[in-house]
């Protein structure tokens, strides 16, 4: 979980793909290819929690 | 004359959305927001749509089957108890559970010692509103969510795991439901996405109202910057769900006169919507203004926004009024109290659409329906009534 401290986040976003990112050493592949899955499904954990505030 | 299911719902859609761009359709198009009134027309409890909601799917087809209506919200009965119980929500009252079977759910906001958000904590959910959500707003709100910092449970795990997949089960079924609205009623999915007011959200589900009303007087400051960091979520989240042929539904709730007063709508409420509505406009997107309540004191603000970006719904405003004041800009929908659909004759009801025909819809730009949200107090007959009426004196 995201820890409070942590500067705003924005629209979409949950846990930044630039602090993911410092959890590899390197990335051997297709960066762009693991940033882009990373960010379509940290922004489904958005919308759960602004759905839980707006729709339910 | 439709010949088949596909004609019929290609020529209710065409009359839909020529209405909502406030022009003049073949005829004046019927689009009432039915919920637990399915409930009780399909031979329901409300527990069983709010429990199951394959079966308030059911329901909201048989309506849309049976009635002639152009367009239904695919499940006006949006509060799923399968997904609430999973997250274990605090602020509903089920029926069934906490309620008899038959009366719809219930919002409860918390006394105002126990708001969800403390007004010392402004800061922390400006700085950031999706960690705070999380981390401390979800704690609160959640019977089995543990705060940060506390040991976690398997209460936590299963919320997390059980409301994430429940939602995404939830969400993933609208698609097979307005496709069978498509298919075997011919009838159209009245709205995609939701948007709600910065100012609403803060007082529904953060300070609650007397919380937000006493911080409008004593951290005018803190409340103005919370809008403002609530503003681009609210816009992704209305625009994430959104489609370019139906409008994105905006609750309104209390943020109108005399819940504030005027000076807080046009300093608060209106300068952190405003922009987001004309920003949504701009991407090619309509927004249904549903005023609940009376808006009326608010009128010349609406009329701000650009011919067309949004869809008028009178509740208990007056709707002559609207007409005169806003129909030339917008397409207006509702104006038939609920009071009269659930106790008046079926005569009054037609008389009521009449008048508002007469008066609303000469030029276009009208959609019957009900001022509020139908619920099981309405009778079949009324319903009937109204749909009727619209198609006698609704032929343009």
């Amino acid at each position: 979980m995201v820890n409070r401290s942590e500067s705003a986040k924005k629209p979409g976003v949950c846990f930044p793909w630039e602090e993911k990112l410092k959890e590899f050493s390197e990335i051997k592949g297709d960066k762009e290819l693991v940033k882009k899955i990373w960010e379509d499904v940290d922004s489904l954990a958005y919308v759960y929690i602004w759905h839980c505030l707006l729709s339910f | 004359m439709a010949k088949n299911m596909e004609q019929l719902y290609a020529q209710r859609l065409k009359r839909y959305t020529t209405a909502m761009r406030n022009g003049k359709p073949d005829m004046v198009p019927v689009r009432p927001f039915v919920a637990e009134f399915t409930a009780s027309y399909a031979g329901y409890t409300c527990q069983e749509v709010t429990h199951d909601y394959e079966k308030a799917f059911i329901a909201a087809r048989k309506c849309a089957a049976d009635f002639d209506w152009d367009a239904v919200v695919s499940n006006m009965v949006y509060v799923w108890t399968g997904l609430t119980e999973a997250i274990g929500t605090k602020y509903y009252a089920a029926p069934g559970i906490n309620i008899p079977p038959d009366t719809g759910f219930q919002y409860r906001e918390p006394p105002e010692d126990q708001a969800f958000m403390k007004p010392e904590e402004y800061d922390e959910f400006i700085k950031d509103p999706t960690g705070f959500l999380f981390n401390i707003w979800l704690p609160r709100v959640s019977r089995y969510v543990t705060a940060t910092g506390k040991p976690s449970s398997y209460h936590n795990n299963l919320s997390f795991l059980k409301g994430g997949m429940a939602m995404l089960q939830y969400f993933n079924s609208f698609g097979r439901q307005n496709e069978l609205l498509r298919t075997e009623c011919g009838t159209v999915s009245a709205i995609s996405g939701i948007f709600k007011a910065p100012l609403d959200i803060i007082a529904d589900k953060l300070r609650g109202y007397l919380g937000l009303v006493n911080d409008l007087l004593e951290r005018p400051k803190k409340v103005m910057a919370a809008c403002e960091a609530l503003m681009p979520h609210l816009e992704w989240m209305a625009l994430s769900a959104a489609s370019k042929e139906v409008p994105i539904g905006y609750w309104m709730h209390r943020g109108c006169v005399p819940f504030v007063n005027m000076e807080h709508f046009n300093n608060f409420y209106w300068p952190t919507v405003k922009p987001i509505i004309e920003s949504i406009w701009s991407k090619g997107y309509q927004v249904l203004f549903y005023a609940e309540g009376n808006w009326d004191a608010h009128l010349k603000s609406f009329a701000e926004l650009p011919d067309a970006s949004i869809v008028y719904h009178c509740d208990r405003g007056d709707i002559f009024r609207i007409h005169k004041e806003i129909g030339h800009k917008f397409c207006i929908s509702g104006g038939v109290p609920n009071t009269l659909l659930s106790m008046g004759t079926p005569q009054e009801v037609r008389d009521c659409c009449r008048k508002i025909i007469e008066g609303v819809a000469q030029d276009g730009g009208y959609i019957m329906d009900a001022s509020a949200i139908i619920q099981n107090d309405a009778k079949v007959e009324n319903m009937k009534a109204m749909t009727d009426a619209t198609r006698e004196y609704g032929i343009y």
